[in-house]
């Protein structure tokens, strides 16, 4: 935090050459004299934000429906690549889990469901729970599905229950980051629609990147021993060092 | 001649010279020394880094300077054509960098912004001095002027020809080299005593403290209380010695700031406290000690009155008035006079009514000058009390937006359309496109209305870019900054009626901006003198208390319910309080501003004391009311810009209130045909024309005071 004196005469030069500063005509000469503008870098931070959210409301107002919708599409999808990194490891969780198409469609489906639950609930303003709990939690939620992987070579049956758990919390998360980007009350369904289609299209993505990656090797031998537990290990070390990261 | 005046601004304050980094940068990559390829040429905000603005000021000072020897040193004889147009097409760069920068130095600033700030006042002002003393281009000026009979000239080629050789006169160049070295001298002198009298001031109003106990608090509410704990609490932090600090310990501390004053006298229970803290108020700079500014100003007017007659003016007023709507002391003083009876009058019966109030509750005083807020204040809550916080939901900024976008439309069919996809500096810096009836584009409004810790407090106008029609038509960028409350979370931002009143009034600046329609650059929007610059302004403020007109716009920000009549009255009764005392303190420092300002360079220097004394009962002025501010501590005229100059609020009111009652008269405040000739003779016109000549054309005849009497309700018809 800096403490700046401004001097008398910065003030008179601006107050001349922007020539119509007044209303209380004091103001203009005596809060001048005393005057000390104190730059605040957290607080610009904040004001600054704030603004850009209010700009983007504004801006969104006058949008023609369409782009609106397709906006949040895109909004959607840039929650999940490149900024959901949290999300796209949790993806990945699933990923290792099996290779059976079934299964992982279990798994997404719950999740999906779950989080799109959750993210509803959270941006009508019924649930709301603060982001030093959920953040962790998350985070948590990555190490157990990568430790899972680990365990059992195949996922159990309770595997997609304990995903829809994690998709709620996941889904609160999506909500955050949806508040902080700001959405118009006008259309408010149709734009929450979208920008869950957008997340749906950034896992799908995600996952399609993953099964290209390994759909040459996924019957080896030692697809178990040298990819899924190496890459779930390492998953699981990141959620570690998030949830560590986030907690304290 | 604006750059001229700023000029001579920044001459006053040419100090303080701090030396900084310097990052070169490629001038090619420079923004400013670019084809601003950017939608109606807003300046390319996000291009612009704190790196570019000093090389372009030095480019634009040089180039400036080339462009000036060109015009001196052009063989050809001096026309019109080679040197008034030429200058008015010179110093391109420069306006182009030092409009970005000294707006963004206000609304948007930084630390690096400030220090550069300081770097550049001196340079700019030698810049300025350069053209304004240069004796070539004064000699081309005044070939040109003794001729001008000769020449085919148009009206606002005249004016220009006038104003642009009175602006070197004035700078001395008809003066020969011994009265050009007394001016300078005189000049330093004032210049030194300006900045000592602030000084002193800021000195004597940090001098004085009331230090209170708990038990001298009876009255005070908790918030004030808070207030002035916290004030001893940082006195006590910033203390020396342990007995320094006990002094603060546990203590209340009230000073002569008005922000801490007022409250003080309006809520304490205590009359002994009030005197003493009101006392310490007017005495500022008047008890003979070191920080005495008596008198410093008995030789500033001294001063001024000795450079007005080398000048060849009877007095300084004269000197200033010049310039002005009001062209000679008498006028102003016909002004004042004729406000100041019934002003006094009105402030006879406040007194009246506040002694009813001390007499009902049992005291047995009479009304002294310290008890005005305090019984003001409760003849207030009895007669006019208005709940500003039940009137705030129906005044979001984006209801007050369209109402006066509205007003503007049904004036001169004027559009507003937002616009996106324009680069600004701050995201809640708002741009729109005004376009006129015809659907051409008129120019580019940008409105910043949030309060933001980098801006600075206070409401104004401004522009990026002027207007001109020299070499095809240049539309102007012009914008609006002021300090109302950041919405907080998602709720809608919510104004005072008083916040209402300052956005039409930047409003009406941006709208003479904006409507602007000149030739000359230098002649366009604002730039008349500072009597009528007031007047496009003030006068959009009277669509914004017109109930029709509220109505229209005024809807509950939840509910969507209309403004309520009763709170409409109530509004606009509340207008009407205290006017008497207001315009009493007001006018009497006016007056006194001229009498300081209309001495003989010849008179003996004034005992201060006396002077203000005698000026004061020859008015007749009651004990009740001290004038708004007594010599000592009168910053305006004697630390400031304003001398001789007080008056021009009242002018401007009075210029604004006998306009606006012309489309009361007419039946209709948007009376088409008053609607166009406003525009046409006001808002069109900038300075091409005597300010006087166009009210006349607007109006039909000279300004009367009537008008304005009703609207402060001092014509008698207030209860």
């Amino acid at each position: 935090m800096r403490h700046l004196k401004t001097l008398t005469f910065c003030i008179v030069l601006c107050s001349s050459f922007v020539a119509y500063s007044h209303t209380q005509d004091e103001l203009v000469i005596l809060e001048i004299e005393q005057g000390e503008l104190i730059f605040q870098d957290e607080q610009m931070a904040a004001e600054y934000q704030a603004a850009l959210k209010r700009q983007r409301m504004r801006h969104l107002a006058a949008m023609p429906w369409l782009e609106k919708f397709l906006l949040f599409v895109q909004a959607g999808i840039a929650h999940i690549i490149p900024k959901g990194l949290d999300h796209i490891l949790f993806v990945l969780g699933l990923f290792f889990s099996s290779l059976i198409l079934g299964s992982l469609l279990w798994q997404v489906s719950a999740f999906t469901l779950a989080h799109t639950i959750t993210l509803a609930l959270a941006a009508q303003g019924v649930v709301q729970i603060p982001g030093d709990i959920v953040e962790p939690l998350i985070a948590l939620s990555i190490v157990w599905v990568a430790v899972e992987n680990c365990m059992f070579e195949q996922t159990n049956k309770w595997r997609p229950f304990i995903v829809f758990g994690f998709g709620l919390l996941h889904g609160l998360g999506f909500a955050s980051v949806l508040s902080d980007y700001g959405l118009p009350e006008g259309n408010f369904v149709a734009l929450l629609l979208a920008f869950n289609i957008g997340v749906e299209v950034g896992q799908l993505l995600v996952l399609i990147a993953a099964a290209v990656l390994v759909w040459f090797i996924r019957h080896k031998s030692w697809y178990r021993q040298r990819i899924q537990i190496p890459a779930s290990l390492i998953i699981a070390l990141v959620g570690i060092f998030w949830f560590i990261e986030r907690t304290f | 001649m604006k750059k001229l005046l700023f000029a001579i601004v920044i001459a006053l304050f040419s100090a303080c010279q701090t030396s900084s980094d310097q990052t070169t940068l490629n001038a090619s990559e420079n923004p400013f020394e670019q084809e601003w390829n950017t939608p109606f040429e807003v300046p390319p905000f996000n291009k612009i880094k704190d790196a570019h603005y000093m090389p372009a000021f030095k480019k634009g000072m040089e180039e400036n300077l080339a462009e000036i020897d060109a015009i001196v040193n052009n063989p050809e004889a001096p026309s019109f054509a080679n040197t008034l147009e030429e200058l008015e097409r010179s110093g391109k760069l420069l306006t182009k960098v030092q409009r970005v920068f000294f707006n963004l130095a206000s609304s948007n600033t930084n630390p690096k912004i400030q220090e550069l700030q300081r770097e550049l006042s001196p340079l700019i002002s030698a810049h300025y001095d350069k053209i304004s003393l240069n004796e070539g281009l004064f000699k081309r000026v005044e070939t040109i002027w003794q001729a001008r009979e000769s020449l085919d000239l148009s009206n606002e080629q005249r004016k220009l020809l006038a104003d642009t050789r009175k602006s070197f006169v004035r700078a001395g160049a008809l003066l020969n080299e011994e009265q050009k070295a007394q001016i300078t001298e005189i000049n330093s002198k004032i210049s030194e005593l300006t900045t000592a009298f602030g000084q002193n001031l800021l000195a004597e109003t940090n001098g004085f403290e009331l230090i209170l106990d708990k038990d001298d608090l009876d009255g005070l509410s908790e918030d004030i209380i808070a207030a002035a704990s916290e004030t001893a609490a940082q006195k006590m932090e910033k203390a020396e010695t342990d007995k320094e600090k006990a002094k603060y310990k546990d203590k209340y501390v009230f000073t002569p700031h008005r922000s801490s004053m007022y409250p003080f006298l309006t809520q304490s229970n205590r009359r002994d406290l009030r005197e003493q803290l009101f006392t310490s108020y007017i005495q500022r700079g008047d008890n003979d000690n070191e920080t005495d500014n008596k008198e410093i100003a008995a030789k500033l007017a001294k001063l001024r009155a000795e450079r007005a007659q080398l000048m060849g003016y009877e007095t300084h007023a004269h000197f200033v008035l010049e310039e002005r709507m009001l062209k000679t002391p008498a006028e102003v003083y016909d002004l004042l006079m004729q406000l100041w009876k019934p002003a006094l009058e009105r402030a006879k019966v406040e007194v009246a009514d506040m002694q009813a109030v001390v007499d009902k509750e049992g005291h047995n005083f009479k009304i002294a000058a310290w008890d005005w807020w305090q019984y003001s204040e409760k003849v207030r809550k009895a007669k006019y009390d208005l709940d500003e916080a039940a009137l705030k939901p129906y005044l979001s900024l984006d209801n007050v937006l369209k109402g006066v976008f509205e007003t503007t439309n049904k004036l001169w069919g004027i559009t507003f359309t937002e616009l996106f996809n324009i680069n600004v500096y701050h995201p809640d810096a708002r741009v729109w496109e005004v376009k006129d009836k015809d659907g051409s584009h008129l120019g580019i409004f940008i409105g910043d209305y949030f309060t933001r810790s980098n801006k600075r407090g206070g409401a104004w106008m401004s522009s990026f870019k002027g207007q001109s029609n020299l070499d095809g038509k240049e539309r102007p960028v012009v914008v609006n900054v002021c300090n109302f409350p950041a919405p907080v979370g998602d709720a809608p931002s919510l104004l005072s009626f008083e916040n209402v009143i300052t956005l039409f009034h930047e409003f009406g600046h941006a709208m003479h901006g904006t409507l602007t329609n000149v030739t000359y650059g230098s002649m366009a929007g604002t730039s008349g003198p500072r009597d009528f610059t007031e007047f496009p302004a003030q006068i959009l403020e009277h669509w914004a208390s017109e109930p029709e007109i509220l109505k229209s716009f005024a809807t509950h920000y939840q509910t969507g319910e209309v403004i309520p009549d009763n709170l409409i009255a109530k509004l606009l009764k509340a207008s009407k309080f205290n006017q008497g005392f207001a315009n009493t303190e007001y006018l009497a420092a006016s007056l006194l501003d001229m009498d300081w300002h209309t001495i003989k360079a010849e008179d003996a220097l004034k005992d201060t004391d006396a002077f203000e004394k005698a000026s004061l009962t020859k008015i007749g002025l009651i004990d009740e009311i001290a004038p708004r501010y007594r010599s000592t501590y009168f910053a305006h005229i004697f630390a400031g810009g304003y001398s001789a100059g007080y008056y021009s609020y009242v002018h401007s009111a009075v210029l604004d209130s006998d306009g606006f009652a012309a489309f009361k008269e007419a039946g209709n405040v948007f009376d088409s045909e008053l609607a166009a000739k406003l525009r046409k003779h006001v808002y069109e016109k900038g300075a091409t024309e005597e300010a006087m000549q166009l009210y006349e054309q607007f109006r039909g005849r000279q300004p009367k005071i009537d008008a304005l009497l009703k609207v402060r309700g001092l014509d008698g018809s207030t209860d």
